[in-house]
């Protein structure tokens, strides 16, 4: 419904009061006009003039009757009409008066029905987001416990998806992340093209690929239905491939010549019986004893390396997998008592291999035999490590368990475990036995399991708990990435965010990066847990006016990588992206000359906020961050992936405005920037 | 002449590793199970042990075990034997107090070398 067509109501009233006004005066003059020509009577000329002005009092009459029946109801409509548009749940609403009384049951049924509508459209769409958000949660929470790693990536092979499997899988590696290519991770040209011919119907392609020091199995598939999206999930073949073609191929490769020399003895003794019988020269005896001598030497040799393959076998079990002495220790004290501590782990932690749910019953039956055995309530726990081997000890004070004890115990039924397994069956799956010594000191004892050690040597890593973006189905609606970069939408970028911390501000006089940070932009999101942050070994001391600052000391770079290592790494972590920085041009004077080329475009938070607010004073990170009403975490402003995640934070908040000015691609930001830097150049005294 | 005593289960090996000792010059004592050993070791007070792991009735570990707590016994040097020959047998073996260890097959001339050796030691 329009109102367009209506007259303006001081044009109606206008034309109204003329009208009325006309009418009257025309009537007025006419009746004394006719009161001048003829001689009427008094009843005569009463009637002339009520006629004369009949018209004009009808025409004033008529509009106020108007006015107050039609027009003011009309007006009153329409201010309720405009109040449902603008507020459809409005629940103030007065029928309408005058004539269109009688629109007022149909108006309120139509309103009433839109209410209800819309009552249900809501209702409707806030079940159907509460039930998508517990199918997302579900499926997140089912990735993320998935052992398999696995990646989803859209059509131009850019990770849209990973788990945490994924990540532990390729811990180290800087080309996996959201948004990158999965050429970055994986850079073989037939994965690449593999991907390219996947059939449509989902079913999957296995290839071999080398990554870093090991080989991985890749199968890929296409995800039907949908936009030439692949899965891929990976597995360390290495370890399969070691089994496989180690110890077990040289298994097969050791049994001819064991055959070879249990032949060459067999026929040798059957030759020395049938002796006695012939009449065979001395010397032929002799070389048949030298014979039988030589080969059960070899034969010696070969059971010896056999049962050194049949301990590698065991080790490689696939059932064995790296412990850390720490997280065993827990698990156990779990199982035994949650509510006490029963044992605490003392000495250097390290790793160990083994089938942790079946070592931890293990422990946990021989600790209940220690208690009974023992009047001691605590033990110790400790790992020391052989050149091949962790002993895994149970400590105590008092004597060792004898041996004919520990033989009973080995017999105990582990009866938690799948297929109830005795002691003895863990023991022989490790390779190994127990036995219970006494300390030098002669006041503690021990209980001794030796199990295979590894050469691995770092605490695990800490997992971060939360890691909301680990997906962004927005990536495959980004544009190709081979398209032209400077015709890219600006919040189509990828951006890598830095800032560098340094022992002063002379670069040019022999001043260097004592920290690099950055973090990363995707399709308009900051990452929160994709950060680049390492320190740098400046080769010179940091000036304590420095230090002040950003509260990097000596001692924090002692073991930092020098520079150019860092900047090769930083490289890596920048990949396609598009740099930025607050004042870039300090922090690109601080990286460049160390070997390491940027060759790729970079943004300036400085240079664009002046060019947008060419009038205001203050374009530093403090100011504009406070503009911006940006929040840091406290202690993270000067660090160098503090302000990296501020800088990136407020290129986020620019960009709303950069495209409100028109300024929509890569090209027209960096014209804009580089005005700015004219400008910037020209003021400079 | 120095008394050793050979304890294993198995008849063949013993038939022949008393031979060889007779012939290097050692007398030979010989048990088949572990509390035959105990009961030789007190009564003949040998010069060595040559103990095998696995027997019937209590282990050679055990029978080990018991002599280095025994004050008398302590200091018998003993050589262990094993068929099993895994790597952690050996470093058992010799936590539990053994002076040395021969995994089976051997070369008898390396074990009697042995022998001797741990016995020249003893004397001086």
């Amino acid at each position: 419904m329009t109102f367009k067509g209506l007259p303006k109501r001081q044009r109606l009233v206008g034309a109204w009061l003329l009208l009325s006004g006309i009418s009257l005066l025309g009537g007025v003059l006419f009746a004394a006009w006719l009161d001048s020509q003829i001689a009427l009577s008094s009843l005569a000329r009463v009637a002339l003039w009520l006629g004369s002005l009949s018209g004009g009092m009808t025409l004033c009459l008529m509009g106020v009757l108007l006015e107050r029946r039609l027009l003011a109801p009309l007006r009153h409509l329409q201010t309720q009409l405009a109040r449902w548009v603008a507020n459809p749940d409005a629940q103030d609403e007065e029928a309408p008066e005058g004539w269109l009384k009688g629109l007022g049951p149909d108006l309120r049924r139509v309103s009433q029905s839109w209410r209800a509508d819309r009552m249900r459209l809501a209702t409707a769409h806030a079940e159907g987001a509460r039930s998508a958000s517990r199918i997302r949660q579900e499926l997140e929470t089912l990735l993320q416990v998935l052992e398999t790693p696995l990646l989803l990536c859209d059509r131009h092979r850019r990770v849209m998806l990973f788990n945490q499997a994924a990540e532990t899988f390729f811990t180290g590696n800087t080309g996996l992340g959201l948004g990158k290519r999965l050429d970055a991770l994986l850079p073989t040209a037939t994965l690449a093209n593999a991907m390219a011919q996947l059939p449509d119907d989902g079913s999957p392609r296995e290839m071999l690929t080398h990554c870093g020091q090991r080989w991985v199995k890749v199968v890929i598939r296409r995800v039907p239905g949908s936009e030439r999206e692949t899965l891929v999930t990976c597995s360390d073949a290495t370890t399969t491939w070691n089994n496989e073609m180690g110890v077990r191929a040289e298994l097969n490769r050791r049994l001819p010549p064991l055959r070879q020399h249990a032949a060459n003895v067999s026929s040798a003794v059957d030759a020395l019986r049938h002796i006695h019988a012939t009449n065979v020269p001395l010397e032929l005896r002799t070389r048949l004893e030298g014979v039988m001598h030589d080969e059960s030497q070899a034969l010696n040799q070969h059971v010896a390396e056999f049962a050194t393959l049949l301990d590698d076998l065991q080790y490689h079990g696939e059932r064995l997998r790296p412990i850390w002495s720490n997280d065993f220790w827990q698990a156990l004290d779990e199982r035994l008592d949650p509510a006490h501590r029963l044992i605490t782990p003392i000495g250097v932690p390290a790793w160990f291999k083994g089938d942790a749910p079946a070592l931890i019953e293990l422990f946990a039956s021989l600790v209940d035999h220690l208690r009974c055995h023992l009047p001691t309530r605590g033990f110790e726990g400790e790992i020391s490590l052989q050149p091949k081997r962790a002993y895994v000890d149970l400590m105590w004070r008092g004597a060792p368990v004898p041996e004919g004890e520990l033989s009973v115990w080995r017999d105990t039924i582990l009866s938690t475990l799948p297929l109830g397994p005795a002691v003895a069956d863990i023991l022989r799956q490790h390779a190994t036995d127990i036995w219970s010594v006494a300390d030098a000191d002669k006041c503690h004892a021990r209980l001794r399991l030796p199990l295979p050690a590894i050469t691995q040597t770092h605490a695990p890593r800490e997992m971060a708990p939360s890691r909301p973006e680990f997906h962004d189905f927005g990536i495959a609606q980004l544009p190709a990435p081979d398209e032209a970069l400077a015709h890219r939408a600006l919040r189509c970028l990828e951006i890598v965010a830095f800032d560098t911390e340094t022992t002063g501000l002379e670069l040019r006089r022999g001043d260097t990066v004592v920290s690099l940070g950055a973090c990363r932009i995707v399709n308009g999101r900051l990452l929160a847990s994709d950060a680049f942050d390492h320190y740098v070994d400046p080769q010179r001391l940091i000036p304590a006016a420095s230090t002040v600052i950003h509260g990097i000391t000596d001692a924090d770079v002692a073991d930092a990588e020098p520079l150019h290592t860092v900047l090769g790494e930083f490289r890596d972590y920048v990949g396609d992206a598009v740099m930025l920085a607050h004042n870039a041009a300090f922090d690109m004077l601080a990286i460049s000359g160390h070997g390491v080329h940027f060759d790729i475009p970079v943004l300036d938070t400085l240079l664009i906020s002046k060019a947008l607010d060419e009038a205001l004073d203050g374009h530093d990170l403090d100011t504009l961050a406070r503009r911006y009403d940006l929040h840091f975490p406290p202690n993270t402003r000067h660090t160098a992936l503090g302000d990296a995640r501020v800088t990136a934070e407020l290129w986020l908040a620019l960009l709303p405005r950069l495209e409100a000015r028109g300024i929509d691609t890569l090209e027209e930001l960096l014209a804009l920037q580089a005005n700015a830097f004219d400008k910037e150049d020209a003021s400079a005294p | 002449m120095a008394n050793v005593l050979v304890v294993d289960d198995e008849p063949n090996i013993l038939l022949s590793l008393e031979f060889l000792m007779s012939h290097a010059g050692l007398t030979v004592i010989t048990a088949t199970d572990g509390e035959t050993a105990l009961q030789r070791i007190a009564d003949t007070s040998p010069d060595l042990l040559l103990l095998d792991i696995s027997l019937p009735g209590i282990s050679g570990f055990e029978v080990l075990e018991q002599l280095r707590r025994s004050e008398r016994e302590r200091h018998l040097p003993v050589i262990m034997l094993t068929a099993h020959g895994r790597e952690v047998e050996r470093e058992k073996g010799l936590a539990l107090g053994a002076d040395d260890y021969v995994t089976k097959p051997f070369s008898t001339h390396q074990l009697v070398e042995k022998v001797k050796a741990l016995l020249g030691e003893r004397d001086t």
